[in-house]
């Protein structure tokens, strides 16, 4: 192991603001947003990519930014559960998932949002097995998965109307 | 009293527009601060509503405003009249008017007159809040007047009408039609379509061209409220009546934005990060350390050991009897390690990164010992893991009632069974263990922790510290679920202390990884259940039951031996049979010391007896649902063989409810249909029960000279300064949403709006809402936490009542509470005489002077402790009350088994709950939810496996799959309410569950192929299993009827 890890410039637009930072090459892209950014509300829950709990989006795709190095997403976009309120208005999914008591302990809730956020920007009329398959990659270990899909099929059928 | 003022200004307009605007109440009450709205009753008076108040203590008040005297274009005097806060007051105001210039100067006198004993005591604060309001008067009068304010205004007003059109639902709803008729943007600009983008993220500001942000907020300061969001969804509520009510919860606000409080979010300065290297072998001796390279890495601050340890920490205080009170449980192995995964080294870094690459460098030399993986082995005593227990076999006793040779001898049919298993698993919560420790400058420790059971975890660090408790301080804010796990991670926390300590002082953060937590984090424990017979006779009715059951805690027993008896709180289950011998053993074996985890140690024994129902029903030919209704208990209270008493309930009801739900009938009539094409359809039933609120004597059973007993929970609630309720409890809520549903029971208490009470979040030792018992485990909430606030709210009312009387000049018994004009208030019954918050608790913090003595003792600021009316058992007999409520469940599942793959997939399936009363529908349902998510997992995909030498082989969420949403069938629910007799609200506890999804998805399993001869003798069903019992059944060696002659 080197004695010292050589940093490497990177840019990232997280949430509308670009950021230059230098960072460890190991250093993984969820760690970079909890530690540099703190942007604290992107857990970390496996370490394997198994239950998405740091699901971010990269360029509109979600993806588990715990399995991603921070020098991967230089040139990129990344949104997170941060950016999803809009002029203190809650965006409508944040809003359903207290409606529909889609979350009990939140740690998973972050996680849950972005995933379903990126299925209702490709596919604003999901059908519940399209929900069920675009959280599939995301663990909730309180609310048994019941209210998560009401809370999204809330969203989907008020952007019907 | 009387307060008078007089002043002058001067306005632009010539004194004929100047009266014209003053001596009309349309146009001049408006320009009152904080005006609502007006109503004119006559052309000379309106009727003002003004929102008045400090802080929360928010209200609206009503003046009604009469132009008395009207003199154009000279003078003009209003008398207005009006309630406030403990009082009425009148008011004079004139205005006189001279020409100056081109303009007018008026000349102004007011006069207000107050009634009543609290404002008169109030009066020095007052009169400057009257002044205040009468200059924002003249201010409005002279902006009103002064033509380049009309301008102002007017643009103003066009600005808000465009801003609300242009809202975020519409705003995204335009852009996804956009969106959508566009897509995939073919006919849309590369900017549009960015643009698009950008709105759907919630981000519409203009593009940023810096290269460097140095901040993540990008948003100007929008007007706030505390909890706004909760306050929408009180007020979306129809109705005045907060218990049962389904509101959405007021933790959401903060854990829907991503920010919550857990503990890995926090950081402090100069915080220093742990990592621990840990044994990979499962039972070997520590033959050497060497930390040096480790030490030598920049960045790394210093290394501990476990001799460190021990030369300076006590062990753990242990449970159990006799020789087990000799086994030494340090935060980190000594001479050897007895599981793999148990902590050897700890290491403390910069940074969490470091951490892990020293850790890495850290040299432990280990000599492989024999490994014990399951109980039989440990029996055997060749290997021991803890020498000052000389065994591993860690408890023994015999819980025996009634009169099993009488009811053996007397049966129709005795059914034996073969070894039935209980695997290990865990809930797993999403987040891990974790602590932020700091050795403070004055001698104690500092926890950021998320441990469920704080309250007794200080009770075990402080002497193993060496400390007192009150040199503890322990606080937890939101935690990532726990389902019992949680409550044993305070070795961890003990040693993040130790090693803030060594690090002089600075802050350590330890967050444990997943595959520590597999390891190492509490795994629920093994049981298997030998040598059972059962007595039954020619009704189907059974009368006996004898077994032996074997528990397997892991390495260390921690908070065993209490499982040995938590199991008998259930004991018969929900059936009626009095005689019942159980020869209950517990055994220590190389694996991760086991926890509490949800439905801990109850859910081993009420599947024992589902087992055993469906077994009998099977073998005797009786249907699931016509076996269960002949053994059920039905009259309630019940009183069991060991002395538990059932508060209420009614199964058939729950059976009755659950068939309909399901469709039992047409479900019936598909399985017969799917058996005629060789399909494997089974349709299995589970009656379980949730028993809740502990009675901590009955820990004296498994070891007769604990001091515990009975249970306590605390709350505190006060007015603050400014009259806001503020609530603290000794919960420590990890999705369960106390904050919301003790606001419901405060708001109902005291007539007033869950939104108008604060309730703080999480579990401190500071806020001195702590007994020792306090934390959330055991199903308990709904009984000892609101309990507890139900008590507190009682104590206070009296004393603001006392307060009330005095300044009301009323009778305690003429007064009520509700919400008035001025927000929460007390008053006199049918009058509008009140006085709100502010002024009760101004009485007792601001304004104190010139009361009487016998208001000396009022403080507005009160602690109550709730406790369950318990006795301390019967140790020798094994006899009493051990839980003071019995919440229960009914789930019926439609299994099939793929007959190539041999996959069992849930067709349908139904729970039916039975909580008592409810306070929120929308929580428990979401409890019941979730631990039915808990319990298919278990049944059909999770297992913590171990090989022979002590590995665990489902050491990530990859090998031990958790259950996700494509494995999660659509749940039917309902719900009944048989109201507990024993709590003041009926509410019963029903966190916990009690593991259903295992009684029925086994049931169902072994309906499906019990004309195949397989019984289901494992909770655990994997394909792979399943292919096995196939290939070889089991029931002909496996059961054993006999029949005896009438």
């Amino acid at each position: 192991m080197p004695d010292a890890i050589n940093k490497v410039t990177i840019d990232v637009t997280v949430n509308g603001r670009k950021f230059r930072r230098q960072v460890e090459p190991r250093m993984l892209l969820v760690e970079f947003i909890r530690e540099e950014l703190g942007l604290t509300g992107t857990h970390i829950g496996c370490d394997t990519s198994y239950c998405g709990a740091c699901t971010v989006q990269l360029d509109g795709a979600p993806v588990k930014s715990c399995t991603m190095f921070a020098v991967q997403a230089d040139g990129c976009e990344v949104l997170t559960v941060e950016g999803l309120e809009k002029d203190g208005q809650l965006h409508p999914l944040q809003k359903s998932f207290s409606e529909h008591h889609g979350l009990q302990c939140g740690f998973c809730t972050p996680g849950m949002l972005m995933a379903s956020h990126a299925l209702l920007t490709d596919n604003p009329h999901p059908d519940r097995h399209a929900i069920k398959k675009a959280i599939a990659g995301n663990v909730c270990r309180c609310t048994g998965y019941q209210n998560i899909i009401k809370a999204v099929e809330a969203v989907a059928a008020g952007a019907k109307e | 009293m009387e307060m008078k003022f007089s002043g002058q200004f001067e306005v632009s307009p010539p004194p004929e527009k100047a009266f014209d605007l003053l001596s009309d109440p349309q146009k001049f009450a408006p320009l009152l601060p904080t005006f609502d709205s007006l109503e004119m009753k006559d052309a000379n008076t309106a009727v003002v509503k003004v929102s008045v108040g400090i802080g929360k203590i928010r209200g609206t008040a009503t003046t009604q405003m009469t132009l008395k005297e009207k003199t154009a274009p000279k003078h003009a005097t209003y008398v207005g009249t009006g309630k406030v806060m403990g009082g009425a007051y009148t008011m004079i105001s004139s205005y006189d008017l001279e020409p100056k210039g081109s303009g007018t100067l008026v000349k102004w006198q007011g006069e207000v007159q107050l009634v009543g004993k609290i404002l008169s005591l109030a009066g020095g604060g007052l009169r400057g809040y009257a002044e205040q309001q009468i200059q924002s008067v003249v201010t409005s009068l002279q902006q009103a007047m002064s033509p380049e304010y009309q301008k102002e205004a007017a643009a103003r007003k066009a600005a808000q009408a465009e801003k609300k059109s242009s809202g975020w639902m519409s705003g995204l709803m335009k852009k996804l039609r956009k969106h959508e008729e566009s897509a995939p943007a073919a006919g849309a600009t590369a900017d549009e379509a960015v643009d698009a983008g950008v709105l759907l993220a919630g981000y519409t500001g203009p593009a940023m061209t810096a290269a460097d942000a140095t901040a993540v907020v990008s948003e100007p300061l929008h007007s706030f409220a505390r909890n706004g969001d909760f306050s929408a969804a009180v007020t979306a509520h129809q109705g005045d009546k907060w218990v049962h009510a389904s509101l959405s919860r007021k933790e959401d606000g903060r854990l829907v934005r991503g920010r919550g409080l857990f503990v890995d979010d926090y950081k402090v300065a100069g915080m220093l990060h742990m990592g621990l290297v840990r044994s990979p072998y499962g039972h070997a001796r520590i033959v050497r350390i060497d930390t040096s390279k480790a030490e030598a890495l920049p960045g790394v601050v210093c290394t501990l050991t476990g001799k460190e340890v021990a030369a300076v920490a006590n062990p753990y205080m242990q449970i159990g009897p006799g020789e087990a009170q000799n086994i030494k449980d340090y935060p980190m192995a000594v001479d050897k390690a007895i599981y793999q995964g148990e902590p050897v080294v700890a290491v403390v870094a910069e940074n969490p990164r470091i951490a892990a690459d020293a850790a890495q460098l850290v040299e432990v030399e280990y000599e492989p010992l024999p490994a014990v993986t399951d109980w039989q082995t440990a029996l055997e005593d060749k290997s021991i893991l803890h020498p000052g227990l000389g065994t591993n076999h860690h408890w023994h006793g015999v819980y025996e009632y009634g009169d099993l040779d009488k009811a053996f001898a007397e049966a129709a049919t005795v059914i034996k069974i073969g070894q039935l298993d209980f695997h290990r698993f865990a809930s797993t919560p999403l987040e891990t263990n974790a602590v932020v420790a700091t050795w403070t400058p004055f001698g104690g420790v500092e926890f950021f922790c998320n441990n469920s059971f704080p309250a007794i975890v200080i009770q075990m660090i402080a002497p193993s510290l060496n400390l007192s408790i009150d040199q503890i301080r322990c606080k937890t804010m939101d935690v990532g679920g726990s389902f019992g796990n949680k409550i044993g991670n305070y070795p961890y926390m003990a040693l993040a202390a130790l090693a803030s300590r060594k690090a002089g002082g600075r802050p350590v953060k330890w967050v444990e990884t997943r595959t520590e937590h597999m390891q190492a984090g509490g795994h629920g424990s093994e049981r298997a259940y030998l040598d059972t017979e059962v007595a039954v006779d020619k009704e189907g009715v059974i009368t006996a039951i004898r077994a032996k059951h074997i528990d397997d805690c892991g390495a260390y027993p921690r908070y065993e031996p209490l499982g040995c008896v938590i199991w008998s709180q259930v004991l018969p289950a929900c059936y009626k049979l009095r005689n019942i011998r159980i020869d209950f053993n517990q055994v220590v074996t190389n694996k991760g010391p086991s926890s509490p985890n949800r439905g801990y140690s109850r859910l081993q024994q009420l599947w024992f007896m589902e087992r055993v129902i469906d077994i009998c029903a099977h073998e005797l030919g009786i249907p699931a649902d016509e076996m269960r209704l002949r053994n059920y208990i039905r009259d309630f209270p019940y009183t069991t063989p060991n002395g538990c008493v059932y508060d209420s309930g009614n199964y058939p009801l729950l059976l009755e409810k659950a068939k309909e739900l399901i469709g039992w009938d047409e479900w019936k009539q598909k399985q017969a249909a799917a058996r005629a094409e060789g399909r494997w359809i089974g349709i299995g039933i589970g009656t379980t029960l949730d028993s809740g609120t502990n009675n901590f004597g009955q820990a004296r059973i498994v070891n007769p000279y604990l001091p515990f007993s009975g249970n306590s929970e605390v709350a505190t609630i006060k007015l603050d300064l400014d009259g806001t309720v503020v609530v603290m409890l000794g919960s420590t809520p990890s999705g369960q949403g106390h904050e919301t549903t003790t606001a419901q029971v405060v708001a109902d208490e005291l007539g007033i709006r869950p939104d108008m009470v604060e309730v703080r979040t999480g579990f401190d030792t500071t806020f001195n809402s702590h007994g020792g018992h306090s934390g959330s485990y055991a199903s308990q909430f709904a009984v000892t936490g609101l309990s507890a606030a139900h008590g507190a709210c009682q104590k206070l009312k009296k004393e603001m009542k006392k307060l009330a009387a005095f300044a009301l000049e009323a009778n305690e018994d003429d007064l009520e509470f509700g919400i008035g004009q001025q927000g929460p208030e007390v008053r006199v019954k049918g009058t509008d005489r009140s006085i709100n918050y502010w002024g009760l608790s101004a009485m007792v913090n601001i304004n104190t002077a010139g009361q009487p003595p016998e208001l000396a003792d009022v403080t507005l600021n009160i602690r109550h402790v709730y406790r369950p009316p318990f006795k301390i058992p019967d140790t020798d007999k094994k006899f009493g009350n051990l839980t003071l409520t019995y919440a229960s469940q009914l789930h019926i599942a439609v299994v099939e088994i793929d007959t190539r793959t041999y996959v069992p997939q849930i067709l349908a399936y139904a729970a039916i709950d039975d909580c008592g009363s409810v306070i929120n529908p929308k929580i428990v349902a979401g409890q019941v939810h979730g631990a039915t998510a808990h319990g298919i997992g278990a049944a059909m995909m999770e297992a913590y496996i171990y090989d022979k030498e002590a590995n665990l082989l489902t050491s990530t969420f990859t090998d031990y799959t958790p259950i996700t949403v494509m494995n999660m069938p659509d749940l039917a629910y309902g719900d009944i309410e048989t109201p507990s007799p024993f709590s003041y609200n009926g509410a019963k506890g029903m966190g916990e569950g009690g593991g259903a999804p295992l009684h029925t998805i086994c049931a169902a399993i072994q309906d499906a192929l019990f004309d195949k001869g397989v019984v289901v003798h494992n909770t655990f069903n994997p394909p792979s299993d399943i292919y096995r019992l196939l290939k070889n059944p089991n029931r002909s060696g496996f059961v054993k009827v006999e029949r005896r002659a009438a």
